[in-house]
């Protein structure tokens, strides 16, 4: 019965299915871009902004559809900032894979391991994201895929801090290659947190149902 | 699950015969709570010194950080597990020897080290994805 009250219609209906569509364009782009660094293969990139765009188009949509009045107005606004968080995460995807596209064969073999690993948790993340926005509309302990999403996101700190130090031993040899390749790695290493900033909105959002 | 998917592959080393305060500095450097001791020679086995021996044997009797050497804190021999097996039987085996790491061992060969951390941490994650897609 509350179900129906809080999001049960054929509105409230669509915009749920449109945001989880939006989450697994995401996971799309962060495969592909994780196959890229591990193929070294540029050309593979095009993928990241293909589906940024198409990701983008998703967002208006569920924006529009919200504010046309799918949902209560209290839940809104969270609904909204949630989409614009998954939204932050492709930014930054796609910056990264910017900054790939320069330094592609240049990254070294230690440096691009822990890349992909910090990739392949992104995507991990991306999923658990997944499952939780399903089961914030469905049935299950939100609790336990959120503390998922923060245990994977303390995996890519460490990750990150390893990669930080094996960066400031390498000598610059050229400033623009340099920066790229930090801003690179900074790029990366972001999404996490934006993947976690937008489970915390899960757990607003669960909140405000209650 | 597998323990070579929660292991951590990245071993940090010292030698046995380094002063005690090189491991203290590696540990702290690499935020890590041990370090995995290389055998001294041929007939020797692998050890771990951890943070528990530093302060347990080392800096609760006073002894010179910068003389004494890794290996007479060390702790040998390494409880290991074999790459093919499952976080159960590591669970146990944890629980049953009252220890927080176990090093995972491919032959003779130590290829990565799992945590009390490491284990909770899949635990929670293999929970939370239960009854989800893969």
């Amino acid at each position: 019965m509350l179900e129906n009250v809080f999001f049960g219609s054929k509105k409230e209906q669509r915009v749920i299915e449109k945001i989880k569509k939006h989450i697994e364009i995401l996971y799309g782009a962060e495969e592909c871009f994780k196959k890229t660094i591990e193929e070294r293969d540029k050309e593979q990139l095009y993928c990241v902004s293909d589906l940024e765009r198409e990701a983008d188009s998703i967002r208006r949509e569920i924006v529009s559809m919200i504010y046309e009045g799918a949902f209560l107005p209290y839940l809104r606004s969270n609904l909204c900032r949630f989409v614009e968080i998954v939204e932050e995460a492709f930014d930054l995807l796609k910056e990264a894979a910017s900054k790939f596209e320069y330094i592609g064969q240049g990254l070294d073999k230690e440096i691009e391991e822990d890349c992909i690993k910090i990739a392949d948790i992104n995507l991990k993340m991306t999923e658990m994201l997944l499952i939780a926005f399903e089961t914030l509309f469905g049935k299950g302990d939100l609790r336990e895929k959120t503390l998922a999403i923060r245990i994977y996101e303390k995996q890519v700190d460490e990750i990150k801090f390893d990669l930080i130090k094996k960066l400031s031993d390498k000598e610059v040899k050229n400033f623009w290659h340099g920066k790229m390749l930090s801003d690179f790695v900074d790029f990366l290493s972001r999404i996490s947190n934006v993947i976690e900033d937008a489970s915390d909105y899960l757990h607003i959002i669960n909140i405000s149902l209650r | 699950m597998n323990v070579v998917e929660i292991m951590t592959k990245k071993l940090e080393t010292i030698e046995a015969d380094a002063p005690i305060y090189d491991a203290i500095e590696k540990m702290i450097d690499r935020r890590i709570r041990s370090l995995l001791v290389k055998p001294k020679d041929d007939k020797d086995v692998h050890g771990v010194i951890t943070v528990r021996d530093v302060v347990t044997k080392a800096l609760a009797k006073n002894l010179d950080l910068n003389k004494t050497k890794v290996s007479e804190i060390t702790s040998k021999p390494l409880v290991c597990v074999d790459k093919s097996m499952d976080i159960e039987y590591t669970i146990n085996l944890m629980s049953k020897f009252n220890i927080t790491r176990v090093f995972v061992n491919d032959g003779k060969e130590i290829i990565g080290i799992i945590s009390l951390l490491d284990v909770m941490s899949a635990e929670l994650i293999k929970r939370a994805r239960e009854g989800h897609r893969a």
